[in-house]
């Protein structure tokens, strides 16, 4: 399709470099993942373990919010999708004994399926009134959880959630659930790489950056955003469905509103651009607040001490920092 | 109970709410109209407005009137600094302006809790007593609320119509650019639009303080609604937020004593998607070029 030889539009760099770059990057990506599959052989501690677990699946959801961000659009609804997905496969392994991986596959289905009926209508809105809406949309999944008592339970939640099983071989203990999360974190980075870098991603790209202009370059914006909101918050939802089997409990107060600003803050802490930018957001900003376990208004002060000096200061997040350092140690010289 | 006198409780019920979500709305409203930036922190200040009413009257027997007055000020000043600190950087980004406001929100609400504990705390009636009318009894302390409110918004009114700073406004946000050509400092107008907004929603939570109980929790309902209003009346339209929010404490009045106040929730939070889906602009406010 396109010459690899080529620079890429976005990036603006030279081949050669280019070239380089991608194989340390390739190298170090290797390194990491060893490392990730070898962590817990080095770590005993189980709240370690439930700590890199969460990463996982907050980088999950982060990747899957900065998916939506991606075509311009900003969700203050995630975790409702998170939410539902949740309580779509406890439900399901609950009363009709689905197997858990069966559920959480239904779960990211039906909340995609949700999602691409609900885009189609709230897409129609852009920028802060999409934002509203999506926060209004959050409190009615909230709402109809704590409500609908015949079904959810009401705020006592759903309990006895059965754990993942894989070929028979139960992931409930912490170290063992960890490959399953780091498989999935894998997919999911792998599955939304893939994607930005394909034509889809060109498009979502072009949307975010001027959409009145993609739009009159003959795309179809809406078509995108819709395909990106679907996407993203059926991961969202699968996601939803593996944490349910993972803490074994599902409630009302599982995955709110407070969710929602958590995963906007891990993505905008690690960088909106790139895929790495919400895994940097996720791994950072999960386990800090253990520094303070214990006092968790301190934490939620730190969350957002943290989220408005990002913003202020370094707007294009962690994942930024290292072209900033680049930029000074060139000594302001304009880029190769 | 018979019907009517049901019927006139849930109206009375109805105005009070109403004339909260009113004071809320035209708040926020205001300073979407004027900065653009949706503020999620709105109901921090409600509460801190809570807070602030609950220490003055309850703690130190201030008179009411000056409890009104201290809150105004102390949190329209604290308004004034988070706006130069914190949103002026964003004046043309109102995605990451409104993320900002997130994160404000979390800060205030959590530092409350650890200064003042997340236990609710009652707070004494302003006025006791009842006022008859014919076959009905009205608790005096429920019409004090309607009638400081309803004198709140005629100062604000006054002021936005008569004062120099009120017009400077209004152009503002009528075309920041051509204001600031015509001599406006539009620097000095959004701190000043700023703290006007969050002032009016520590208003509201000081003067619903005896009605309601004062927690760190209770800005978000009180948010919640100034967003259904606001999109009731228009983003930006104040007096779409004064009719919108008198309309929508009425009906959750009445509709929370047909059916229940969860279902009156859930029934009008759709009922305001829909409203965003067919008319963006709200029912009295202007579509957007």
């Amino acid at each position: 399709m396109h010459d690899p030889r080529l620079p890429t539009t976005g990036s603006g760099r030279l081949p050669g470099s280019a070239a380089g770059r991608t194989w340390a990057v390739r190298l170090g990506a290797l390194a990491a993942l060893l490392a990730a599959a070898a962590l817990p052989h080095f770590v005993s501690n189980q709240f370690y373990m439930h700590m890199a677990n969460l990463a996982l699946l907050n980088a999950i959801f982060t990747m899957s919010l900065g998916l939506i961000a991606a075509v311009g659009q900003l969700s203050l609804g995630h975790a409702a999708f998170a939410a539902t997905g949740a309580y779509i496969s406890a439900l399901g392994a609950l009363h009709l004994k689905l197997p858990p991986l069966l559920g959480i596959a239904a779960s990211g289905l039906a909340t995609a399926l949700v999602a691409a009926i609900l885009g189609k209508i709230l897409l129609r809105l852009r920028g802060v009134y999409f934002v509203l809406v999506t926060f209004l949309a959050g409190q009615v999944v909230t709402l109809v959880a704590l409500n609908w008592e015949s079904v959810t339970r009401g705020a006592n939640g759903l309990v006895g959630i059965p754990p993942i099983s894989v070929l028979g071989y139960s992931l409930g203990a912490r170290a063992q659930f960890y490959y399953f999360a780091l498989a999935a974190f894998v997919g999911v980075f792998i599955l939304l790489r893939a994607l930005m870098r394909s034509q889809y991603g060109r498009a979502f790209r072009s949307i975010a950056e001027n959409i009145e202009l993609a739009e009159s370059s003959g795309i179809d914006a809406s078509r995108y955003q819709v395909i990106a909101f679907a996407i993203g918050s059926g991961i969202a939802g699968a996601a939803g469905a593996v944490m349910a089997h993972y803490i074994r409990y599902v409630s009302p107060d599982t995955f709110t509103f407070h969710e929602s600003v958590a995963y906007i803050t891990m993505l905008v802490v690690g960088g909106r651009q790139t895929l790495t930018g919400a895994v940097l957001g996720a791994a950072f900003l999960t386990p800090l607040p253990e520094l303070l376990r214990g006092f968790v208004s301190m934490q939620h002060i730190i969350y957002g001490a943290v989220l408005v000096s990002v913003l202020i200061f370094l707007p294009g997040g962690l994942a930024s920092i290292g072209h900033r350092i680049a930029k000074m140690t060139r000594g302001g010289r304009p880029r190769p | 109970m018979d019907f009517s006198t049901l019927l006139a409780q849930a109206a009375l019920n109805g105005l009070v709410i109403g004339t909260m979500y009113m004071l809320m709305a035209i708040g926020f409203t205001l300073v979407f109209g004027i900065m653009r930036i949706v503020n999620f922190a709105h109901g921090e200040f409600y509460m801190l407005g809570a807070f602030s009413a609950f220490f003055t009257y309850a703690q130190w027997e201030v008179p009411f009137v000056f409890c009104l007055v201290i809150a105004a000020l102390t949190i329209g000043a604290l308004g004034a600094l988070v706006e130069r600190a914190i949103i002026r950087p964003f004046r043309n980004d109102e995605l990451s302006g409104m993320i900002a406001t997130l994160g404000v929100s979390v800060v205030i609400q959590n530092a409350a809790v650890v200064a003042w504990g997340p236990t609710p705390r009652a707070m004494p009636n302003v006025v006791d007593g009842v006022l008859s009318v014919g076959p009905f009894t009205f608790p005096l302390s429920r019409l004090v609320v309607i009638a400081t409110a309803a004198l709140i918004f005629a100062v604000f009114w006054f002021f936005m119509q008569r004062t120099r700073t009120g017009r400077a406004m209004r152009a503002v946000a009528q075309d920041a650019d051509t204001a600031l050509i015509q001599g406006i400092r539009v620097n000095t107008i959004y701190p000043i639009a700023f703290a006007i907004s969050v002032a009016l929603a520590a208003l509201a939570g000081a003067l619903m303080a005896p009605i309601f109980s004062v927690s760190p929790f209770v800005g978000l309902t009180p948010m919640l609604k100034a967003f259904v209003v606001v999109i009731l009346g228009g983003l930006g339209s104040v007096p779409g937020a004064v009719v919108g929010g008198l309309l929508l404490g009425l009906i959750e009045s009445f509709t929370a004593t047909a059916l229940g106040s969860l279902v009156a929730d859930i029934l009008q939070l759709l009922l305001v998607i829909l409203i965003l889906l067919v008319r963006p602009w709200g029912l009295l406010g202007q579509k957007e070029a």
